[in-house]
C-alpha cells in the first residue's frame, strides 16, 4: 500500500510537486500520466528514496519514508527511466550485488530466483557478459529483473517501455498484471496510454505538480465528460488547464 | 592553475638558463653538452607530442559523443577528418608547445641569437607538431583498423602507464645527481657519451637542431645552409598531411563504424577476483560485502583504474631506494642525529605520499558510483553504513602501505627504537584521519557525472582535500616536533625532563589525539549530511 499525504517539492523556487494526496491499495497497478515536465519523475523520484520532499509525507507499506527509510524501501522495487548500472559487472553479478544490498543470504534459493529471472526476461544467454555490452533494451530488463530480485511488496516504475521492443513489452506488461494479481503495488509513470490503458485499474493525471484527475478509466471518462480512448480524455483534461 | 602553469614556467626557464650558463662555462664541450641538450629536448617533446596526438584522436576522431552527429550531417569523410584532425592537433599540442617555449627562451637569453633563430623556432615548431600530430592521427587509425577503438584506448593506455612506469624507473635508477660528480666518471668521452642522444638526419627533429643550433653558434655553425632543413620539415609536414588525408579516405570510416559496434565482452579473471572478495568482504554484512565486491570487480576491470597501481608501485620504489642512496655518512651532521631528524621529518613525506594516494582512490570512491549512484541511494542501506564501509574498506590496506613505507625507511635510516616505534605509531593514526579526509571531501563533493574517473581528483574537491590534508600532516608534525626533540636530546645526553617539560610533551600528544579524533569524525559527520542533501 502507498500513501502520499501532501507531497511537495520545490526546486529553486519552482514547485515541481504540489500536494500530492494519493492513497493506492495494496495489488492495484496504478498509471500516473502527465505531460513533459509535469512532475512525474519528481514524484516517483521521491518515493524510491532518491529525492528528499520539500513538505509531505510518503508511507510506503505502513512505514514512513522519511523517518523509517530502511525499512520502507526494504519494500521497494525501482525502476528508473534511464538503466545507469554498474557497467563493469556481469548481468548476473549485478543482480548478487544488488540481492546483497537487500540482505539476502547467497543461498541456493536465491541463485533460483536469479535463474528464473533473468530466464524470464531473456537475459539468460548473456548473465556473464559485461553490461557495458549489453544494448539499451537489456539493460532495462536487467533493471527489471534488479528491482524484482528481493521480491517487493511495492514497485515503482518509471517509463517502463523506453528502449524495449514489442516483445519487451508485452512481457513487461504480463509480468505488471502477474505481480499486481500476486498482490504487489505497482505504481507507474508512463507516456504510453495505451499501456496505462491496458494494464492500470486506477490512473492519475498530473499537471503542473498537481494531481488534475483521478479514477478508473470510467471515472475518468466522467471527469472529461466524454466518451473515447485514453488519449482523447487526457488531451481534454490537460488541455483545458 | 594558470597561477601554477606560470610558476612552473617561470621555473623551466630559470633552471635551463641556469644548466646553460654553467655548460658555457665548461670548456671544450660546454657547446657540445648544450647542442646535444637542445637535440634531446627536441626529441622528447617530439615524441611526447606523437603520444599526445594517439591518445587525443582516439577520442576526437572515434569515440566522441558527437561524432554520430557528425558523421549523419551531408559532409565528406575527408572534409569530416581534416576538422577533427585540426582539433587533435591544437588539443594535443598547444600544452607541449607552451611548456617547451621557456627551454627555448633560455638558449635565446644564454646565447643571445639573432632574430633569425626566433623566427624557425616558431615556424619549425609548427611543422614539427603538425608531423608529430600526423604521425599520431596515422598511428590511431592503423591500430583502430586491426583492434575496435575501445580496446585501442585500453591498450594505449596501459602501454603509456608502462612507457611512465619505466622510463621513471630508468631516470630514478640511472642516478643522475652522479652528473655533478665528476669523480663518477673517468673521462670527457665517457661523460659525453653518457649524454648521447638517439639521433639521424631523416628525423624533423635533426633538422630544427641544426637549425637552430646554426642561428645560436653562428662561428660553428651553418646559417647560410640551414634553409634545406626549413625546406625538408615544411615540405614533410605538407606531405604528411597529404598522406594522412588519402589513407583517411580508404580507413577512417571503417575504423569509426567498428568502434560503433558493440561487442560481446565476457569477464575475465574471474575465479581470482571471487577468492580476492571473498577474503576482503568476508568480515562485513551481506550489504556492504555486495559494495566491496563491486567496487574490487570494477577496479580490476578497468584498465584506467587498475593500472595506476603500477604507477604507486614505481613511486613507492623509487621512495625506498632514495633513502637507501642518501649519503649520510658524508653529511658534517652527527649521524644519529641526522638519521632521526630525516626519520621524524619522513613521517611528513610519507604523510604527503599518502595523501596524494588517497586524492586518487579515497576522495573519488563516493563519486565512483557515477551515474548508478541511484541504487545505492534507493536501496534499504543507510547512508552512514555505506560511508563508514567504505572507509573500512580503504583504510586497511592504506595503514599498511603507510607502515611499510615507514619501517623500511627506518630500518633503511637504521633509526633508534623510540623513533621506530613513534613514527609507526604516529602514521598509522594519522591514516585513519587523511583516510576519513579523503571519505568525507569526497562526499561533500560528489561528481556522479564524470566519463573518466580520474577527472574527478583534478576538480575542486580535490585541490581542497589535498590542501586540508596537507594541513593536517603539518599540525601533527609541528605539536610533535617540540616534545620529540625534548625526548631524544635527554636519550642523548642522559638528562632527565622536567615537569613542566612532561606537561608540554603530554599536552603535545593530547592535542595530537583531539586533531585525529577531529580529523576522523568532523569529515566523515560533514560528508554524511551533504550526501544525505544531494539531490
Amino acid at each position: 500500500m502507498i500513501k502520499l499525504i501532501n507531497l511537495t517539492k520545490f526546486y529553486r523556487g519552482l514547485r515541481a510537486v504540489d500536494r500530492i494526496n494519493l492513497k493506492i491499495e495494496k495489488g492495484v497497478c496504478f498509471g500516473f500520466l502527465g505531460p513533459n515536465g509535469a512532475g512525474k519523475t519528481t514524484t516517483i523520484r521521491m518515493m524510491a528514496g532518491v529525492l528528499k520532499p520539500t513538505e509531505g509525507q510518503i508511507i510506503i507499506n505502513g512505514h514512513d519514508l522519511a523517518k523509517y527509510p530502511s525499512a520502507a524501501k526494504q519494500c521497494v522495487g525501482f525502476i528508473p527511466d534511464r538503466p545507469f548500472m554498474y557497467e563493469k559487472l556481469t548481468g548476473l553479478e549485478f543482480l548478487h550485488f544488488v540481492a546483497g544490498l537487500y540482505g539476502l543470504d547467497s543461498t541456493s534459493m536465491l541463485n533460483r530466483r536469479i535463474g528464473d529471472l533473468l530466464g524470464l526476461f531473456e537475459l539468460k544467454q548473456r548473465e556473464e557478459e559485461l553490461i557495458e555490452s549489453y544494448s539499451h533494451g537489456m539493460k532495462q530488463r536487467l533493471i527489471m529483473c534488479a528491482a524484482l530480485v528481493h521480491q517487493p511488496k511495492v514497485l515503482i516504475v518509471d517509463e517502463p517501455m523506453v528502449g524495449l521492443d514489442p516483445k519487451g513489452a508485452r512481457l513487461v506488461k504480463n509480468i505488471f498484471r502477474e505481480q499486481a494479481a500476486e498482490g504487489t503495488t505497482i505504481f507507474m509513470s508512463t507516456h504510453s496510454l495505451e499501456v496505462a490503458e491496458e494494464v492500470c485499474e486506477e490512473i492519475a493525471i498530473i499537471q503542473e505538480g498537481r494531481i488534475i484527475a483521478h479514477g478508473t478509466a470510467g471515472e475518468l471518462r466522467e471527469q472529461a465528460g466524454m466518451d473515447g480512448n485514453l488519449e482523447d480524455i487526457f488531451l481534454r483534461l490537460t488541455q483545458e488547464r | 592553475m594558470g597561477g601554477l602553469g606560470l610558476a612552473f614556467c617561470g621555473g623551466m626557464f630559470v633552471l635551463s638558463s641556469r644548466v646553460l650558463i654553467y655548460f658555457q662555462s665548461v670548456e671544450m664541450i660546454g657547446d657540445l653538452l648544450a647542442q646535444q641538450l637542445l637535440s634531446m629536448v627536441l626529441l622528447t617533446f617530439f615524441s611526447m607530442l606523437i603520444f599526445s596526438n594517439i591518445i587525443t584522436a582516439l577520442s576526437n576522431l572515434y569515440l566522441s559523443k558527437d561524432l554520430e552527429l557528425c558523421h549523419s550531417i551531408p559532409v565528406s569523410v575527408e572534409e569530416l577528418f581534416i576538422s577533427r584532425s585540426l582539433y587533435t592537433f591544437v588539443d594535443s599540442s598547444w600544452m607541449v608547445i607552451i611548456f617547451a617555449l621557456p627551454i627555448f627562451l633560455a638558449y635565446g637569453y644564454v646565447y643571445e641569437p639573432d632574430l633569425g633563430f626566433y623566427l624557425s623556432l616558431i615556424h619549425m615548431n609548427v611543422a614539427m607538431a603538425i608531423i608529430a600530430s600526423c604521425i599520431g592521427i596515422l598511428l590511431t587509425m592503423v591500430l583502430v583498423h586491426i583492434f575496435p577503438a575501445q580496446r585501442t584506448k585500453d591498450i594505449v593506455l596501459l602501454l603509456s602507464i608502462f612507457m611512465v612506469v619505466a622510463l621513471y624507473l630508468l631516470f630514478r635508477f640511472l642516478r643522475p645527481e652522479r652528473l655533478v660528480n665528476p669523480e663518477a666518471f673517468f673521462s670527457v668521452a665517457q661523460y659525453v657519451s653518457a649524454l648521447k642522444v638517439p639521433d639521424s638526419p631523416f628525423l624533423p627533429t635533426h633538422w630544427i637542431t641544426e637549425t637552430l643550433w646554426a642561428h645560436l653558434n653562428p662561428v660553428e655553425g651553418r646559417p647560410a645552409e640551414s634553409g634545406i632543413e626549413i625546406l625538408l620539415i615544411w615540405a614533410t609536414a605538407a606531405s604528411a598531411v597529404v598522406i594522412n588525408v588519402w589513407i583517411a579516405h580508404f580507413i577512417y570510416f571503417d575504423g569509426f563504424s567498428k568502434s560503433q559496434e558493440a561487442k560481446k565482452r565476457r569477464a575475465g579473471g574471474k575465479r581470482l577476483l571471487d577468492l580476492m572478495i571473498m577474503s576482503v568482504s568476508k568480515p562485513f554484512g551481506k550489504d556492504l560485502s555486495a559494495i566491496i565486491s563491486k567496487d574490487i570487480r570494477s577496479f580490476f576491470r578497468d584498465n584506467t583504474q587498475w593500472s595506476q597501481l603500477l604507477l604507486l608501485a614505481a613511486l613507492i620504489v623509487v621512495y625506498l631506494y632514495n633513502f637507501s642512496v642518501l649519503p649520510l655518512d658524508k653529511s658534517p651532521i652527527r649521524l644519529d642525529f641526522l638519521q632521526n631528524e630525516l626519520a621524524f621529518l619522513n613521517m611528513g613525506l610519507a604523510g604527503f605520499v599518502l595523501s596524494a594516494l588517497c586524492t586518487r582512490f579515497v576522495f573519488t570512491a563516493v563519486s565512483a558510483e557515477g551515474d548508478a549512484y541511484w541504487i545505492i541511494r534507493s536501496s534499504p542501506m543507510r547512508l552512514k553504513r555505506y560511508l563508514w564501509g567504505k572507509y573500512i574498506f580503504f583504510v586497511f590496506p592504506i595503514l599498511i602501505l603507510a607502515e611499510v613505507l615507514i619501517v623500511a625507511t627506518n630500518y633503511l635510516l637504521d633509526v633508534t627504537l623510540f623513533m621506530m616505534i613513534l613514527s609507526s605509531v604516529t602514521i598509522g593514526f594519522m591514516t585513519f584521519g587523511i583516510v576519513a579526509l579523503g571519505i568525507g571531501v569526497g562526499a561533500i563533493y560528489p561528481k556522479f557525472k564524470h566519463e573518466n574517473i580520474g577527472q574527478v581528483s583534478t576538480g575542486f574537491g580535490g585541490f581542497l582535500y589535498m590542501i586540508i590534508s596537507a594541513l593536517f600532516i603539518g599540525l601533527i608534525i609541528i605539536l610533535e616536533a617540540g616534545p620529540v626533540y625534548m625526548l631524544f636530546m635527554s636519550q642523548v645526553k642522559g638528562s632527565v625532563i622536567s615537569p613542566i617539560e612532561w606537561l608540554f610533551i603530554v599536552l603535545s600528544f593530547s592535542a595530537v589525539v583531539v586533531i585525529i579524533g577531529v580529523a576522523i569524525f568532523r569529515p566523515m559527520k560533514a560528508g554524511l549530511k551533504a550526501l544525505q542533501r544531494y539531490e
